[in-house]
């Protein structure tokens, strides 16, 4: 079972390098904003709960085999919450951090979700594949049943983060250079990544960006915030 | 194919002839102790990292066997197995109806539920365990990983140079490199079978389980009513059955001597097939796989297993497989659930189905009122109601 999973990995890695040729080829901003200010039910600071953020840096071994690399994902995942959290008062909302290792069903359930449908709308929406039914609308949702996250956390909106790191390594760009003389076109590492926030009454996706090319590094911490800065500048404030 | 079985046969016999001569039955060793946290390098701690994220999201999964009686019966059989190493690993049935187990590198075991009703005793259970604890102990996900990155640098490299001196790219590397995994991953699968049998026999479990499980899966496999183009999941990474029965068997009878002759009863397994039966057998008969599942049916009646319930899922079968003559058999069956006096509600129920889609109204409403005495809660009751005012 294990080979399968890599495996799976190596396809994974393909359909997310295929996604990023995608983007890259489309020129409409790959960002939709749907309301224009943060409210809070409850009538106070609204309450922004950050879901462990599925960020993952993987290592380009010489033969192109993705090596999870759990140094730099551990890194990158704690700088970018501690961003956030230094970028909150911007946002002018509280943020409330999910421990990857208490999170509950729902959770689980509402992360693996958001993968499937962020990975959908960035093919069937901002990318090359347009779904004719939808006309171009944006309704995208993770459906009402979501509430459960709000109500455990008395929260107003639940920000999901999807990233995905592929580095070369000295071997990997080595072959590269192996390969480009034989005029040959190997990989040297991609880097994706997405977030969406998810109004918790409705389920509804109220703003989604993507990370732009280039401006993912997220392994030490000033480099980190800039790129939290960089992906959320665009994001709903609440009323200052 | 032929070469294998000589490389393990000459490799058997080296170990055999080792241990007559040193006296004890070990064939192979462990690799790590007891306890086992993964080393400071990067490949090893990034794997790690992975399957514990899975193993996370693993534990909220709706296909887990919350079951208590299931999971401590499984439970005792890996830490018996296992022995000292007991307390490195964790345990997780998922419901699904193909046999097929698994570890990863961290000591998480998965064990499908069509394992335990594909199992005639505990000691093939056993037999199992002992082959995936082997991958644990022998660090087989490691070695793997680490021989696939290798071969297939290697054989990348080899593509390019020969690109650089001919002009042409036939890929021969990556493809001499995929069948050195191929061949590196049946020799792993060898090793566990050696050691994981002795860890069986040592713990003591019967070790003529660990070629029975095979022979089972075979007769399954004789007894389908279309065959498999493809082997299943665990064959296209593992030796053929055929072989691996074979070669597990010489290796047995030569260190362990013959089998017991008489065959005891298993009341541990029997419990709890009995007690969960019905969701069992009905993710067996889910897969359509109506060959299959009439072996299994016999393989349970011969075991002991509640006729009553045997009974009802031949009729379960037979009216799902909805061939000719099958009406009449469902119909049998049924009845000879019932006559055991030990019947699943639903006998009744499905009986009352099939009177009334041949017309017999009468004997079917009065199945259907013994269902409702049996079942007065059963989520159906306003529908088999409406069935009984017609």
């Amino acid at each position: 079972m294990p080979y399968l999973q890599q495996l799976k990995l190596v396809f994974r890695f393909i359909l997310v390098t295929e996604l990023l040729l995608l983007l890259s080829s489309c020129v409409t901003p790959v960002s939709v904003q749907q309301i224009g200010q943060l409210i809070s039910s409850i009538d106070k600071k609204p309450t922004i709960v950050l879901m462990p953020p599925d960020i993952r840096y993987y290592l380009l071994t010489a033969s192109g085999m993705p090596e999870p690399h759990a140094e730099w994902t551990e890194a990158a995942q704690s700088n970018f919450q501690k961003a956030l959290l230094d970028y909150a008062d911007v946002i002018g909302a509280d943020v409330h951090i999910i421990d990857r290792t208490n999170n509950s069903e729902a959770g689980v359930i509402y992360d693996t979700l958001h993968s499937a449908v962020g990975m959908t709308l960035l093919q069937h929406h901002f990318g090359a594949m347009n779904l004719p039914s939808k006309a171009g609308k944006f309704d995208w949702s993770l459906g009402p049943g979501v509430s459960e996250i709000g109500r455990m956390y008395g929260a107003d909106y639940a920000l999901f983060v999807y990233y995905r790191d592929y580095q070369a390594s000295g071997g990997r760009i080595a072959f590269a250079m192996l390969a480009a003389v034989a005029g040959v076109s190997v990989g040297v590492g991609t880097e994706t990544g997405f977030a969406s926030l998810v109004d918790l009454n409705t389920g509804d996706i109220v703003w989604f960006n993507v990370v732009n090319a280039g401006q993912g590094e997220l392994r030490d911490y000033s480099n980190a915030a800039a790129a939290v800065k960089n992906l959320f500048h665009n994001m709903p404030t609440a009323a200052q | 194919m032929k070469y294998q079985y000589l490389l393990f046969a000459s490799l058997a016999y080296a170990l055999l002839a080792a241990t007559s001569a040193s006296g004890d039955k070990e064939f192979l060793d462990h690799l790590i102790s007891p306890g086992y946290e993964p080393e400071t390098t990067r490949d090893e701690l990034g794997m790690w990292m992975e399957l514990q994220d899975f193993e996370r999201k693993l534990n909220q999964s709706a296909m887990l066997v919350r079951d208590s009686d299931i999971n401590d019966y499984i439970l005792e059989i890996v830490c018996r197995t296992a022995g000292e190493y007991c307390e490195d690993f964790r345990v997780y049935i998922i419901r699904n109806p193909n046999f097929n187990a698994s570890m990863t590198a961290t000591g998480m075991m998965q064990i499908w539920t069509g394992l335990i009703v594909r199992a005639s005793s505990t000691d093939e259970i056993a037999a199992v365990v002992g082959h995936e604890i082997a991958h644990y102990t022998r660090l087989h996900s490691l070695q793997r990983m680490r021989a696939i990155n290798k071969r297939m640098t290697a054989g990348s490299i080899f593509d390019i140079a020969l690109l650089l001196a001919t002009g042409v790219n036939p890929s021969l590397g990556q493809m001499t490199a995929l069948m050195s995994v191929l061949s590196f991953n049946r020799n792993q699968e060898t090793e566990a079978d050696i050691l994981g049998l002795q860890l069986m026999a040592d713990a003591g479990y019967d070790p003529h389980a660990s070629y029975s499980v095979w022979e089972h899966i075979m007769e399954e496999e004789a007894a389908a009513a279309v065959k498999r183009d493809k082997p299943g999941i665990f064959a296209r990474t593992h030796p053929a059955s055929v072989k691996r029965s074979k070669y597990l068997n010489d290796l047995i009878f030569t260190s362990y001597g013959p089998p017991a002759s008489e065959a005891v009863t298993d009341e541990k397994l029997l419990t709890i097939l009995n007690k969960h039966y019905l969701f069992l057998m009905e993710d067996q008969l889910d897969t359509n796989r109506f060959g299959r599942t009439e072996e299994l049916l016999k393989r349970h009646h011969a075991m002991g297993v509640q006729p009553g319930l045997v009974y009802y899922f031949y009729g379960e079968m037979y009216r799902q497989r909805g061939e000719e003559g099958d009406l009449d058999l469902a119909i049998e069956s049924y009845h000879h659930s019932i006559k055991t006096g030990n019947a699943p509600a639903e006998s009744y129920k499905n009986l009352g189905y099939l009177f009334l889609k041949i017309g017999e109204t009468t004997a079917a409403k009065r199945e259907f009122k013994t269902y409702l005495e049996l079942e007065p809660n059963g989520s159906d009751r306003a529908m088999i109601e409406f069935y009984l005012e017609e």
